[in-house]
């Protein structure tokens, strides 16, 4: 059991570490700018200061950068928590979002609404994303249920549903083939922060913050789930409303952050374990231990990719994939002992 | 050296003709008379040839065709807008294929290998522009070692006409294209060394990083013709470099690419303008705050025929800014 006084001092240091990571994601780039211009401009930024700097360079690091920042730290939680909620609902310690197809569906409607226009302008392309997962969750979900419950169909319903969903959206794309073509296909295959703005970040923001309330307020019948959902109804927990709950909480989250960087793999699966291995299994702890977990590490993840090739922006898909596909297969190493 | 001492010397073709193009061998018995061509630039240098009735198909289209030939290019059939698949242009039995980029004919070819072609004996003629110092093997826009420049255009064009039997015109046509350059150059003399640019193409999505132009393609000869250092430093034909880069390297001039594809938002030239002068960062380039964004055909932006264009167009916009006192 954790002690109240280390559990403030891991509350402390982890938001220490987070806004550490939100620093560095404002101090490195493609380009150098000294860190008394960093910290110039967020004090001018924040406390109307009014240091005299080059405007560029503050619009740099406050426009492009910070707020880069904050929607990586939005999404590493957003995409944590979804994989944390779907492990626990499905009690599969391989569920999440990119894996069970969700993330491929929110693509498939977020290029839907920005290229084919579909839903005549009624549609946003958040809101495409969102139907989109929600369509990807229930195909997914219909095809597990028809093969048995096993761990494997569901996995298995989710690679049918994930690649039916990529092959839609580079269809949707490549209407038109050409070079570029595939670049823009890998926006949305592989994820890319680059083009994010503060208004990204106001609905990065509420989406992330909305999910983490909805997780946390369902703490304790995430916890009745580890034990199937029977045992949940048993305990009195309303199973089918807070399926409902949590799920399009998933799926909400998901889709947002799709919409804004496109489709980011494997923070939802390893996130949670990592967590788990820090904090326990109780939901109570896991979920903020997950949502803090998740921030840095995708904001490490991105400064990683902005520094690991000079002059190259690697897309962000990419360095969580290779992080995390190792983990993924430690994670299957262990299971496979403990049977 | 006049047109005139060049008319003087222009030979007849001797068939059976073997050039290398691209480093393969391609053979002529008699000049082709079905010709399909796989890109803008290849068509409208087959039309500034004379040579319109000799063909029997177009693809991959930017934007409209050079001044003068609209008429001529109606009448010839336009296989598809981008890229035509490898059937359509079999359909049409032509006796050569002429391609602009190997991305289309080419070792990664989305419309077909060359020797697809071959092996039905219709021999390929690609661009010298995009082979010559460029490796196209990783796919995608490519990667130029070399530094292009018009004599490449100039080898098409005279490749074209031996093929095609009709190396008057095309001595004649290099010759203007020459004078046309030198004029250019001549208007602007006075501000060489002083500038800076980059090129924006498009972007894939609109705040993302900009595909913009690297040192050693069209652009890049367009900017060291007129003596203007680009500001992108990347061997890369098409490199994404982000804002924050290209805002920080502060440019005197923003050259942003017109063109009727509208395959991406950014494409559209209002939406650049738009963009440049509403994100946070751009807004305060001097070049967006000053005005000085200047437009430019995307034809002109790849190593074509229009690429004198683009020189044309951008020194006189460097003389309409004042930027030449």
């Amino acid at each position: 059991m954790v002690g109240s006084l280390s559990r403030t001092g891991a509350t402390v240091l982890a938001l220490v570490l987070l806004f550490s990571a939100l620093w560095l994601g404002a101090a490195i780039g493609e380009t150098a700018i000294p860190m008394d211009v960093v910290a110039r401009t967020i004090a001018n930024r924040l406390w109307q200061a009014g240091y005299p700097l080059d405007p560029i360079n503050e619009g740099i690091v406050w426009n492009y950068r910070l707020s880069r920042a904050v929607v990586a730290a939005c999404c590493g939680s957003a995409l944590a928590l979804s994989g944390v909620v779907l492990q626990s609902l499905l009690r599969n310690p391989l569920a999440d979002p990119y894996i069970l197809g969700i993330s491929a569906g929110a693509s498939t409607g977020a290029v839907a609404v920005a290229i084919l226009g579909f839903g005549a302008g009624l549609l946003t392309l958040p809101l495409g994303a969102f139907l989109g997962a929600l369509l990807a969750f229930g195909l997914v979900s219909l095809l597990a249920m028809r093969a048995g419950r096993g761990h494997g169909a569901t996995i298995l319903a989710g690679v049918a549903g994930s690649q039916l969903f990529n092959a839609l959206t580079s269809f949707i794309v490549t209407k038109a083939a050409n070079a570029e073509q595939s670049r823009a296909i890998m926006f949305w295959l592989l994820g890319n922060l680059s083009g994010v703005r503060w208004p990204d970040v106001w609905l990065a923001l509420p989406a992330a913050v909305v999910g983490l309330l909805a997780c946390l307020w369902h703490a304790r019948a995430l916890d009745a789930f580890t034990f199937g959902s029977e045992s949940a109804a048993s305990l009195g927990i309303p199973v089918r409303r807070v399926c409902v709950v949590l799920i399009g909480a998933s799926a909400m989250m998901t889709a947002a952050m799709v919409s804004i960087v496109g489709s980011i793999g494997f923070v939802g699966l390893v996130i949670p374990h990592a967590a788990r291995m820090l904090v326990g299994v109780r939901h109570g702890l896991l979920l903020p231990a997950s949502a803090l977990t998740g921030a840095i590490f995708m904001v490490a993840a991105d400064v990683v990719s902005r520094v690991i090739i000079p002059g190259q922006v690697l897309p962000i898909g990419v360095v969580t994939a290779l992080v995390g596909a190792p983990a993924f297969a430690i994670i299957l190493g262990q299971r496979g002992a403990v049977r | 050296m006049s047109t005139f001492a060049f008319e003087a010397q222009a030979a007849e073709t001797t068939y059976p003709l073997t050039i290398t193009n691209c480093g393969r061998p391609i053979t002529f018995d008699k000049a082709p008379e079905r010709a399909v061509s796989i890109g803008q630039s290849s068509t409208e240098i087959m039309y500034l040839l004379g040579l319109q009735h000799r063909m029997v198909g177009t693809a991959v289209w930017l934007g409209p065709v050079i001044e003068g030939y609209e008429e001529a290019n109606a009448k010839v059939e336009r296989l598809a807008d981008n890229d035509p698949s490898f059937e359509s242009v079999v359909a049409k039995k032509p006796d050569i294929v002429t391609a602009q980029f190997q991305w289309h004919v080419g070792s990664e070819g989305i419309v077909a290998k060359p020797e697809q072609f071959e092996e039905l004996g219709i021999p390929v003629y690609t661009s010298p522009a995009d082979c010559v110092g460029k490796d196209n093997t990783g796919g995608g826009d490519g990667v130029r070692h070399a530094v292009f420049t018009m004599d490449l255009i100039y080898q098409e064009i005279a490749e074209l006409a031996q093929i095609f039997n009709v190396q008057e015109r095309g001595e004649a046509l290099v010759a203007e294209l020459k004078a046309r350059e030198d004029a250019a150059k001549q208007k602007i003399v006075s501000a060489n060394g002083k500038l800076s640019a980059v090129f924006w193409f498009s972007s894939a999505e609109l705040d993302i990083d900009p595909y913009v132009a690297g040192k050693n393609g069209a652009p890049g000869y367009i900017m060291r013709a007129l003596g203007i250092r680009n500001v992108i430093d990347s061997e890369e034909e098409w490199p994404t470099v982000g804002w924050e880069a290209i805002a920080r390297s502060e440019p005197t001039i923003i050259v942003a690419g017109k063109m009727e594809r509208r395959r991406f938002p950014a494409d559209d030239i209002a939406v650049k303008y738009q963009f440049l002068k509403s994100d946070p960062v751009t807004s305060l380039m001097p070049a967006v705050k000053e005005g000085r964004v200047v437009e430019m055909d995307a034809q002109a932006m790849n190593p074509t025929i229009r690429t004198i264009e683009g020189i044309e167009a951008l020194a006189e916009a460097i003389e309409k800014a004042g930027l030449t006192q």
